[in-house]
C-alpha cells in the first residue's frame, strides 16, 4: 500500500468535493452562532447550526461588504455558498457568498405582490389623495398610547398648534392583533370628528412594521372619510401604510408638524392682516380726503367773489385785446405811410435832375424844345443842386 | 371653557375684511366700521393664540367611543 502524505490527502479530499455538484452552489438553511466579524480582513466567520448539528462557515470580505444587515447570533438564515476543504487544518467549511434573512425572501414577495395588487386597485392613485385641512380642529393620532410616537407628536403640537385638539387612540403597533387594532382606531378617530388622522408608530425593523404592510390598514386609510398622514418611522422602502395615505412622514413628530402650522406663522399671519387693514383704511381716508378737497374747489369755483373776479380778469382780457388791435392797426397804417413816401420821393424830378438832368426855362415856360429859341435869349436852368442863367449863342 | 368664536372663525373673518378694505370702493363710514372690527379681531386672534393650550383626549381604544 502506497504512503501518502497529508497534505495529499486534503489537496485528494479538496478535489473530490469541489467536483462533486451536492456541495457547489448549494443553500443551506440554519441559525447562526459563535458569529465573528473580523475587524482587520473584514471576514465573517460563524457557525451554523440545527437542532442536531453544525457546520463552519466563513464569508470573506468581499462578499460579506454587500451585505444589507449585520448577522447576529441566534438568527435564522438561509445562507449560499460551496463547500470545500480549509487544507491547513484538514477541515470542511461552507464558503459563503450571501446571507438571506430566512424568510426574508418569501415575505419580500409576497409584500411586492400585495403592492402590486393594491396599486392595480387605485389604492395608490394621486387622485385619490386629499389635501390636509389648513386649521385642523381635531387631530387623531392612532398609535400606542404607551409609545414615543403619540408622546413626540403631543409635544410637537402642544408647542406648534396649542388652538387645536388633539384625540389620541391607543393601537397595537405590532404583533397578530395589530392590524385589526389599527384599523379600528382609524374608525374610532374619524367617528370622534378628527379632521385630519396621523396613523404611525416609532422606528422598528421590517417584522415590525409588518402592520402597516397589510391590506386591512390600506383600506382602512384608503375608506377613511378625512385625510391620513402615514408616520412610520423608518428610512427605507415605504410600507403600504405610506403609499395609501394621503401625506407620507419619514416620523411622527414630521407628521405633526404636517398635520398643523405653527402659532409663530399665524400670529405672522394676523399681523400681516392688521397691517393690511391699517394700510387700506388709511389709503380710503385719503381718497374721501381727495374727493371732499376735489368738491369744495369746485363750490369755491362758484361763489359770488370768484365769480366777480373772473368777469373783471375776462374785462381786462378784452381791454388789452381792444388796445392791442389798436395798436396794431396804428402800426400798419404808419408802415403803408412810409411805403408811399418812398415811392414818391423816387418819383420826384428832383431826384432826376440829382442824376445830371437838367431844366431849362424861358421866363415862366418850361421848355422841351428848342425851336422857338432865339440868339441871344436868357434861359433859366435850373440843376439838382441849385441853378443859373444863359444866353443862347447858337440854335442847333 | 369652550371659545365663543374658534380662531379659525376669527381669522377667515379678519381675512374677509382685509380683501373688503382693499377692495376700496367702500363709502369711508363703512371703511372706519371695518377698520374697528378688524383691528378688535385681529387682537382676538392674537389672543386666542397665546392663552390656548392644546386639548388632549386619549382613547384607549377598547370600550366604545364617547360619540
Amino acid at each position: 500500500m502506497p504512503v501518502i502524505t497529508v497534505t495529499q490527502i486534503n489537496k485528494y479530499i479538496s478535489f473530490r468535493l469541489k467536483g462533486d455538484k451536492n456541495l457547489q452552489g448549494i443553500m443551506v438553511k440554519g441559525e447562526i452562532s459563535n458569529f465573528v466579524h473580523h475587524y482587520r480582513s473584514g471576514h465573517m466567520y460563524f457557525t451554523l447550526k440545527d437542532a442536531e448539528s453544525s457546520i463552519k462557515a466563513v464569508m470573506f470580505a468581499s462578499a460579506a461588504s454587500r451585505l444589507k444587515f449585520t448577522p447576529e447570533d441566534g438568527m435564522a438564515v438561509v445562507v449560499s455558498g460551496s463547500i470545500s476543504v480549509y487544507e491547513r487544518d484538514g477541515a470542511y467549511q461552507l464558503y459563503v457568498n450571501d446571507i438571506l434573512p430566512e424568510g426574508a425572501g418569501k415575505a419580500g414577495a409576497a409584500l411586492e405582490q400585495l403592492k402590486k395588487k393594491l396599486s392595480a386597485a387605485g389604492l395608490f392613485d394621486q387622485a385619490h389623495k386629499r389635501p390636509l385641512p389648513w386649521l385642523p380642529k381635531k387631530i387623531g393620532a392612532v398609535t400606542s398610547l404607551s409609545g414615543a410616537a403619540v408622546r413626540d407628536i403631543i409635544n410637537v403640537l402642544s408647542r406648534r398648534y396649542p388652538i387645536g385638539e388633539i384625540y389620541a387612540v391607543n393601537a397595537l403597533v405590532q404583533g397578530e392583533g395589530a392590524p385589526d387594532s389599527i384599523c379600528r382606531g382609524i374608525l374610532r378617530a374619524e367617528s370622534a370628528g378628527c379632521d385630519v388622522i396621523i396613523v404611525g408608530r416609532g422606528g422598528g425593523s421590517a417584522e415590525d412594521l409588518g402592520a402597516f404592510n397589510t391590506e386591512k390598514v390600506a383600506y382602512a386609510i384608503y375608506n377613511c372619510k378625512v385625510p391620513v398622514i402615514s408616520a412610520v418611522g423608518h428610512e427605507t422602502d415605504f410600507t403600504i401604510a405610506d403609499l395609501v395615505a394621503d401625506m407620507r412622514a419619514p416620523t411622527p413628530s414630521a407628521a405633526a408638524e404636517l398635520s398643523a402650522p405653527s402659532a409663530e406663522s399665524l400670529l405672522e399671519m394676523t399681523d400681516k392682516y392688521e397691517q393690511r387693514i391699517e394700510k387700506s383704511s388709511l389709503a380710503a381716508l385719503g381718497r374721501a380726503e381727495d374727493r371732499y378737497s376735489a368738491i369744495s374747489a369746485r363750490l369755491t369755483a362758484q361763489s359770488p367773489e370768484n365769480r366777480l373776479r373772473l368777469t373783471a380778469q375776462r374785462i381786462d382780457s378784452l381791454e388789452k385785446r381792444c388796445s392791442d388791435s389798436f395798436e396794431r392797426y396804428c402800426e400798419r397804417l404808419d408802415h403803408k405811410l412810409s411805403e408811399h413816401i418812398a415811392k414818391l420821393d423816387s418819383l420826384s424830378p428832383l431826384k432826376v435832375l440829382s442824376r445830371g438832368y437838367s431844366l431849362v426855362y424861358k421866363g415862366e415856360e418850361l421848355l422841351n424844345s428848342a425851336e422857338k429859341l432865339e440868339k441871344g435869349d436868357v434861359l433859366s436852368i435850373r440843376f439838382g443842386s441849385g441853378g443859373a442863367n444863359a444866353e443862347v449863342t447858337e440854335k442847333w | 371653557m369652550e371659545e365663543k368664536i374658534s380662531f379659525e372663525d376669527n381669522l377667515a373673518r379678519l381675512g374677509k375684511i382685509v380683501s373688503e378694505l382693499e377692495k376700496g370702493d367702500i363709502p369711508l363710514e363703512k371703511a372706519v366700521e371695518l377698520y374697528g372690527e378688524g383691528i378688535k379681531l385681529s387682537a382676538e386672534c392674537r389672543r386666542q393664540l397665546s392663552e390656548a393650550h392644546i386639548k388632549i383626549t386619549e382613547d384607549s381604544g377598547e370600550v366604545p367611543a364617547e360619540n
